[in-house]
């Protein structure tokens, strides 16, 4: 390789790195440091050192109810996510007529999921006379307040969510197609039933894809702001006032962008905290390839 | 005789020199939908020709236009001429420095068009920070036809209001409603009667403090609950089983089922345009209570025209804000795409020129004739507002009394304007 050449793999990433650095690792640092300060950005950064973490942790009730409202929606919205991606994946895995119509079909979603668009349809399928309401009269029900009882608001964010299983789905099912027939024969021939494959075959050698899934959908339920900011702008009583919102609502309507990045580095923490909780215990659900325990 | 009519040529031209500004390059920067931006930019092109200077238009929709002048004041690149909202004022130049003083320019831009009380809404600080270019305020439209429908006029006071109510469900149905009021619309009609019973704003100037005793924002949290009561308004919590909607969006609006709101005078095609066909919408002077020491309507300017501090040519930037709102190029090229003009000569001129619709006059009209005391921009400050919003909800799905919701508004409200 010449001497000139030697570069060219420089120059050719260099866009990507340039745009890393000043869109992504510069706000990243900058973000840490405005979060010890006090900045409305028409005056300097003010230096406060930890008063803002001291404020939302000591006396912010907004923070400490949109945290546990992101909690809940994050552990109802991953493990339901992961479950209905996996039975439909399963399904799809089966030898079907038009079975290809049927996995761009349920994909589909997934592509508009976390579009505007998406979020006022929603809206006006679960609104007090939306579609759901009137299927739901028209078999003789009561209609349902979704949006404005506090106790079904976030449940119903949390179905747009699930709603848009198709990229976990599609991870399924390339996993599932990938695992060896061999194995499912074996287990029919030792007089193994649907249940017991699934469980002692199809799981244990998918646990690699969970786990993958698992920590996706998880950092994507923390960052979510589409859904509740269009359906519900995080109401009602902030029922769904997750923590993006927050931030945003800190940031652009207060213009407190010191206390803005703080909130954000809490929840940069939580993600990270979580996930190393993820990776640690995957040592003792995941088994890949080539492991002594499979 | 020649030399003579010579030199008074040149006297006069350089008398009319000193006065004016040199050719200059500006910036203007706005928010708006499509007719003011095209409205807009003609009239820089007929007073940039006018006065000889060139204006560089900025404009964008109303979404982020506040981010972005943020910004640009951080930055220091902000344009000369900028259309600031009202509310902004005290986000940006609490002390009077954030924008340039207008005042000093009065020279150039005729500021006896404006009533004094206008002016004073854009003082900061003793300076004048912006100058009102429409004002406009809260009004009462109603559903003249469903109001027919039910056999009744349109109501003139809040009593006839609340008595609409059981007529409605009666004859109309359990449905119906005479009026709307939750989230802003309920904060802003609880502000109205408790303004109307106390005769104060919610802000005193003077202190910077909440104006009203707990007592008294409790007597008009209480007459919203008897609007809930009486079946006046949809109940909040059923409101919000809409989403995040605009009132002017849902079918109960356009079917006429939801017959009357609390709203902008300059939103009245907003409002009447979704309504089904043959229903007729009309603005209606604002109710009252019943011992009422003011009508305490809510107007302010919309919006006003500020001048960067660091402009270089603020005398050129004056001369181009006195065209677009008082010289006849700028007001007939602008029109009514800022709402009814502040400014006398603009007001008169287009209201000549057939230029602004009967409807919006009449709305207008409604506003401008009531009185009330001067609205404080903090009423708008997002921190104010959230406290009394928030405080209102959780009021109206039950978790607080009427009592501890003022408490806690006061106090809320009044912890914030010690930052200021």
């Amino acid at each position: 390789m010449g001497g000139d050449s030697r570069y060219l793999g420089l120059v050719y990433i260099s866009p990507y790195v340039a745009g890393l650095l000043i869109f992504t690792a510069i706000p990243f640092v900058a973000s840490f440091y405005l979060s010890f300060t006090d900045y409305n950005l028409i005056n300097a950064p003010r230096w406060s050192g930890l008063d803002n973490y001291v404020e939302l942790a000591t006396r912010d009730r907004t923070f400490r109810k949109s945290l546990s409202v992101t909690l809940l929606y994050v552990f109802m919205t991953v493990p339901l996510k992961l479950a209905f991606a996996l039975f439909i994946a399963y399904i799809l895995n089966y030898r079907l007529k038009f079975i290809n119509f049927f996995r761009t079909a349920y994909y589909v979603p997934s592509i508009l999921g976390g579009s505007i668009a998406v979020a006022v349809l929603w809206r006006y399928i679960f609104a007090d006379q939306g579609l759901v309401n009137m299927v739901i009269t028209g078999l003789g029900g009561e209609p349902v307040n979704w949006f404005g009882d506090p106790n079904n608001a976030l449940f119903t964010i949390t179905l747009l969510r699930l709603w848009q299983f198709g990229s976990a789905m599609v991870i399924f099912l390339a996993a599932l197609q990938s695992i060896d027939k061999t194995l499912y024969e074996a287990a029919s021939i030792d007089g193994a039933g649907k249940w017991h494959t699934f469980f002692y075959i199809t799981l244990p050698l998918i646990t690699p894809v969970i786990f993958f899934n698992l920590v996706m959908q998880m950092v994507q339920a923390f960052q979510e702001f589409n859904g509740p900011y269009v359906i519900t702008a995080g109401g009602p009583l902030k029922a769904t006032y997750l923590l993006p919102l927050y931030i945003y609502e800190e940031a652009f309507h207060k213009f407190d962008m010191g206390y803005a990045s703080a909130l954000a580095w809490v929840l940069f923490a939580i993600i990270m905290v979580l996930t190393l909780i993820a990776f640690w215990s995957s040592r003792h659900w995941v088994y890949y390839a080539g492991d002594k325990r499979s | 005789m020649r030399n003579t009519a010579t030199a008074l040529g040149v006297i006069m031209t350089l008398g009319l020199a000193a006065g004016a500004a040199e050719a200059a390059s500006l910036r203007m920067s706005w928010w708006g939908g499509d007719s003011r931006h095209v409205a807009t930019q003609e009239a820089l092109k007929v007073c940039g020709e006018k006065h000889g200077h060139t204006i560089q238009p900025e404009f964008t929709g109303w979404t982020g236009h506040q981010e972005k002048v943020t910004t640009q004041l951080a930055g220091g690149t902000e344009a000369d001429i900028m259309q600031i909202n009202w509310p902004w004022l005290p986000l940006f130049s609490l002390d009077g420095s954030g924008f340039a003083d207008l005042n000093e320019y009065k020279h150039i831009i005729d500021l006896s068009q404006w009533p004094e009380e206008q002016l004073q809404a854009g003082v900061m600080n003793g300076k004048l920070n912006g100058l009102p270019i429409s004002t406009t305020g809260r009004v009462f439209f109603f559903n003249k036809t469903t109001f027919e429908k039910a056999g009744l006029s349109l109501p003139a006071s809040w009593e006839e209001l609340i008595a609409a109510a059981p007529v409605f469900k009666e004859k109309l149905g359990a449905d119906y409603y005479p009026f709307h009021a939750a989230d802003l619309n309920a904060l802003l009609i609880i502000s109205l009667v408790t303004t109307q019973m106390t005769g104060k704003d919610l802000i005193d100037p003077a202190t910077k403090q909440v104006s009203w005793t707990p007592e008294e924002l409790q007597k008009g949290i209480e007459f919203y609950q008897r609007l809930v009561d009486q079946g006046v308004v949809r109940p909040w919590k059923e409101w919000a089983s809409e989403g995040e909607v605009q009132l002017d969006q849902l079918p109960m609006w356009s079917e006429g089922r939801i017959a009357g709101s609390y709203e902008w005078d300059s939103t009245y095609t907003q409002f009447a345009d979704p309504l089904q066909e043959g229903q007729e919408l009309l603005p209606v002077k604002l109710l009252k209570v019943d011992g009422a020491v003011t009508e305490g309507v809510y107007r302010k300017p919309s919006m006003v025209f500020s001048i960067s501090t660091r402009s270089k040519d603020p005398e050129a930037a004056a001369q181009i804000v006195n065209c677009l709102l008082n010289e006849p190029e700028g007001i007939m090229a602008l029109r009514d795409t800022r709402g009814i003009p502040t400014s006398r000569v603009a007001a008169q001129m287009l209201a000549e020129n057939g230029a602004i619709p009967e409807s919006l006059i009449e709305a207008h009209k409604f506003v401008m004739e009531a009185e009330g005391p001067a609205v404080s921009p903090f009423n708008e400050h997002p921190e104010i507002r959230e406290i009394f919003e928030g405080t209102l909800e959780s009021f109206a799905y039950g978790q607080t009394s009427a009592a501890d919701a003022a408490t806690e508004i006061i106090d809320g409200i009044n912890g914030v304007l010690e930052e200021f």
